[in-house]
């Protein structure tokens, strides 16, 4: 079978069954619709059906490339500026803490397990350690979006509470892809040729200067064009001209994109329509990006059922711990409550994108149960994940209820 | 001007990080596809300020950018980019087909059916009288022998009769002309794409019969049939089921539309069947049994995914000229230019006037008819493979005869439609003749 052929089978046949099966279900019953991309991924892939071989894999690799880049500068066009300083600091201070434990609890925990049970050089261990730490750190903005949507339809999507989340949402993704490549720039390999090899801090400038000159020049050439067709023109090269670069620097694409698209989001006249655009193609590059990263998965080698365990655990242990540690270090107790980081456990497709991105880089057994860890997280959280989050917010609401009644209530997030 | 100073300066980082990457997991090409999409992007746009057309642009940037001048976009990376060109004609062909209505075709058929006929019959015998006249000017024709010498006039006449769908949709997608000459133009560039299929098959095989040391063997009957009336079952095959589609889902059209071009151009491929013409007559049932507002959106749809690719395909069309041997055949390659300009036409005149189609139509066809593009190229590698004694250097021609005419058939064919007043004369105005709505 060919690849193109297999592409068309794999993404109508994924795109019939999500909207057939589980389109249904998630209008229904608030489910989140992606997790069976993995799942038809893995079954068309080298280690079940064999359609997808390792071939198709890499002739699809730019695709694949582009549809991470892709998903960094949506994620990046989120972080408008305006729209941020509308809510109160202390909301970014309670996620930023959050997110910033959370990496710390589960890298460290499975630095400590790499070095200590698996007996792994710690040189080797620091890397997906601190990956699997920014992986855990990602929630599902879906999940978070999808619940919102549903709860505006009541009164409870104005708590304080939905716009922590959301919050948390966004600093998580940002902590994330910031964690995982400061890492690719510690690790990175020489480039070939007889030039010095740069620095990793080097490498990070690198990166970020791509971003930064990237979003600068980009913000320039798109001017004030509104035209749809010609903007999607102008912001498929950009993209997919920063995601190559990053790329072939072997640095990941998702910083310099995230940057590109919150620096275009914040400076541009035309965000609106940029936003729609960047929205209107993530879904066919997303759908693309499930599919592959299910069938490049492969049984991971050795002890490795132990440090999958254990990352899923730490996750579930670490989400509502660092949420609540937070909470109470900025003062935020009485408007937001303790337990909200539960409703942080749904993971996404930004954690595959980490996973996948990171075995492109290295093709090892450790970054292989980093990607098997992502994988098995995302199939058991992210399926419920908007159920989650109405839940969380439907009791916090119901708590609030007596106390703003007795006016004890704090005041409206919003400034 | 400012665009171009903004891609200046991509251009000086893109080459200013090249010692520090490696090429791995196809991250060039990825880098190749974006610079080019910018590149050529903004040198259409300079190209539409001066009042040409875009695509001439984007062809120009292939050059300056490719592996003839500068270097950026690379031959393999020219290679991994491949498909992207497979997507652009699919597209192509599907939104070519989409724009036939079977009104129009019951009521025009004939009329076109003379002007392809008369202009086709003209341009062969022209083309192929011309080449054989003048063979000894030719370096690889000019020790022939007789029998020889008219196996390659006959089958550089057949392939230098071919026009280009491609050229003539991405123009129409860019001017958004639909009038007269518009229609009756990408009309009898769809026939002669599928009569020109035929007539290859047919030369390919004289020319064995006449050439000794061709390798394969003439193309039988039954091949032939196949690969024209199985296109034809395919793509009514695959309309019909876009147009259930259309009819029960119709929702993301987007993602869509990129499936049925990579279907439609798959399918023709694993039943040996012509692409082009499979996914023209895809596009022709698909949007003729459609509801007309679901149809068009598909339409639609399609033009929004296909904008994109039409940059990059014309880009890297551009990055093929082999400008050094275009140079070198020059004066060759402008008396045939001028002949075949000279035959289409007298040949559309003729055909315009069997046909009794109005003045404003048979004075500006045959400008839309001079552009040559990808099938024409595709049946230059055949010739190249077949014949090893002389293949290359016939290839070598017929390409730069192509490069020609590629570069300067979309500026004729503009300047076709701002003279018909179809298109404006600038980008942004209106054009005199407003688009016909479609019959029915």
């Amino acid at each position: 079978m060919t690849s193109g052929l297999i592409l068309v089978a794999v993404v109508a046949a994924g795109y019939i069954a999500a909207r057939i099966a589980v389109g249904a279900l998630a209008r229904r019953y608030l489910i989140v619709s992606g997790a069976e991309y993995l799942v038809l991924g893995v079954l068309l892939g080298p280690r079940v059906a064999g359609l997808i071989s390792a071939s198709v894999l890499d002739s699809f690799g730019p695709l694949i490339t582009l549809a991470i880049g892709w998903m960094g500068a949506v994620i990046g066009s989120e972080f408008h500026l305006k729209r941020m300083l509308r809510l109160r600091g202390e909301l970014y201070q309670v996620a930023f803490l959050e997110a910033i434990l959370v990496v710390g609890i589960v890298g460290g925990a499975l630095f400590l397990l790499f070095t200590r049970v698996l007996g792994v050089l710690p040189a080797d261990a620091v890397a997906p350690a601190t990956i699997l730490g920014a992986i855990a750190v990602t929630t599902s903005s879906s999940g978070i979006a999808l619940a919102a949507r549903r709860l505006a339809r009541d009164r409870t999507a104005r708590t304080p509470l939905l716009h922590q989340l959301q919050v948390a949402g966004g600093m998580d993704a940002a902590v994330g892809i910031l964690t995982f490549g400061t890492v690719l720039c510690l690790v990175h390999l020489p480039p070939p040729g007889d030039i010095r090899p740069p620095t990793p801090t080097e490498w990070a400038v690198i990166g970020g200067a791509i971003g930064v000159l990237g979003g600068i020049v980009y913000h320039l050439f798109l001017g004030g064009e509104r035209d749809p067709d010609r903007l999607f023109i102008s912001l498929a090269g950009a993209i997919t001209l920063a995601s190559g670069t990053a790329a072939y620097a072997r640095l990941s694409p998702l910083v310099p994109t995230m940057l590109i698209g919150a620096i275009l989001a914040n400076t541009a006249r035309n965000r609106h329509e940029i936003v729609q655009v960047l929205h209107r193609v993530q879904r066919p590059l997303y759908l693309v990006l499930l599919i592959f990263a299910g069938a490049a998965w492969r049984v991971p080698g050795g002890a490795w059922g132990l440090p999958l365990v254990a990352f899923v655990l730490l996750r579930l242990f670490a989400k509502p711990a660092a949420a609540r540690v937070a909470t109470r270090l900025s003062g935020m107790s009485r408007v937001i409550g303790g337990n909200w980081g539960i409703a942080l456990v749904g993971q996404g497709s930004l954690a595959i994108a980490i996973a996948l991105n990171y075995r492109i880089f290295d093709d090892s057994d450790l970054s292989n149960v980093v990607f098997t860890a992502a994988l098995v997280s995302v199939l058991a959280t992210d399926l419920l994940s908007a159920r989650v989050v109405r839940a969380v917010v439907r009791r916090h609401h119901r708590r609030r209820l007596p106390l703003a009644a007795a006016g004890a209530g704090a005041g409206p997030p919003e400034r | 001007m400012r665009r171009a100073v903004i891609l200046l300066v991509v251009f000086a980082l893109v080459e200013l990080l090249r010692p520090l990457g490696s090429a791995g997991y196809g991250s060039q090409a990825l880098l190749t596809f974006g610079f080019l999409i910018l590149a050529a992007y903004t040198v259409g746009e300079i190209a539409a300020a001066l009042r040409g057309p875009a695509i001439v642009g984007y062809m120009v940037a292939g050059v300056v950018f490719g592996p003839a001048a500068l270097a950026t976009v690379s031959p393999e990376a020219l290679t991994r980019l491949a498909p992207v060109s497979g997507l652009a004609v699919a597209l192509i062909a599907f939104l070519a087909g989409a724009e036939l209505r079977w009104e129009e075709l019951r009521d025009r058929g004939i009329a076109l059916l003379k002007v392809m006929s008369a202009e086709l019959l003209l341009g062969f015998v022209a083309l192929a009288g011309t080449l054989y006249a003048g063979r000894g000017f030719v370096p690889f024709m000019r020790g022939l022998p007789a029998p020889q010498a008219i196996a390659v006039a006959v089958l550089v006449a057949s392939i230098a009769i071919v026009h280009s769908p491609a050229v003539t949709m991405a123009l129409l997608t860019e001017t958004r002309a639909r009038g007269p000459v518009a229609r009756t133009t990408l009309g009898v560039v769809l026939l002669t794409d599928v009569v020109v299929v035929l007539l290859f098959s047919g030369t390919l095989s004289l020319a064995r019969t006449l050439a000794p040391g061709a390798e394969g063997s003439g193309v039988s009957i039954g091949t032939l049939s196949w690969e024209i009336l199985g296109a034809l079952l395919v793509g009514v095959i695959l309309g019909g089921a876009i147009a259930v589609y259309l009819r029960f889902v119709n929702e993301e059209l987007l993602l869509f539309a990129v499936l049925v071009a990579f279907l439609g151009s798959e399918v023709a491929r694993l039943a040996h069947v012509e692409a082009v013409l499979t996914l023209v007559t895809t596009g022709f049932v698909a949007e003729n049994l459609s509801h007309r507002s679901r149809g068009e959106a598909l339409r639609h749809a399609m033009e929004r995914s296909a904008a994109p690719v039409f940059v990059v395909f014309f880009a890297l069309s551009g990055a093929t000229i082999d400008v050094a041997a275009v140079v070198t055949l020059l004066p060759i390659l402008v008396p045939l230019a001028l002949v075949r300009g000279a035959a289409i036409w007298a040949g559309t005149r003729a055909g315009a006037r069997w046909a009794r189609l109005p003045r404003e139509v048979s004075g500006n066809l045959w400008l839309g008819l001079v552009s040559q593009a990808g099938v024409a190229i595709g049946l230059a590698s055949v010739v190249a493979e077949a014949f090893p004694t002389f293949g290359a250097e016939l290839r070598t021609l017929l390409l730069a005869l192509i490069a020609l005419n590629q570069l300067v058939g979309p500026i004729l064919f503009r300047r076709a439609l701002v003279r018909s007043g179809e298109a404006p004369a600038r980008p942004g105005l209106p054009s005199a003749v407003p688009a016909p709505s479609p019959p029915g």
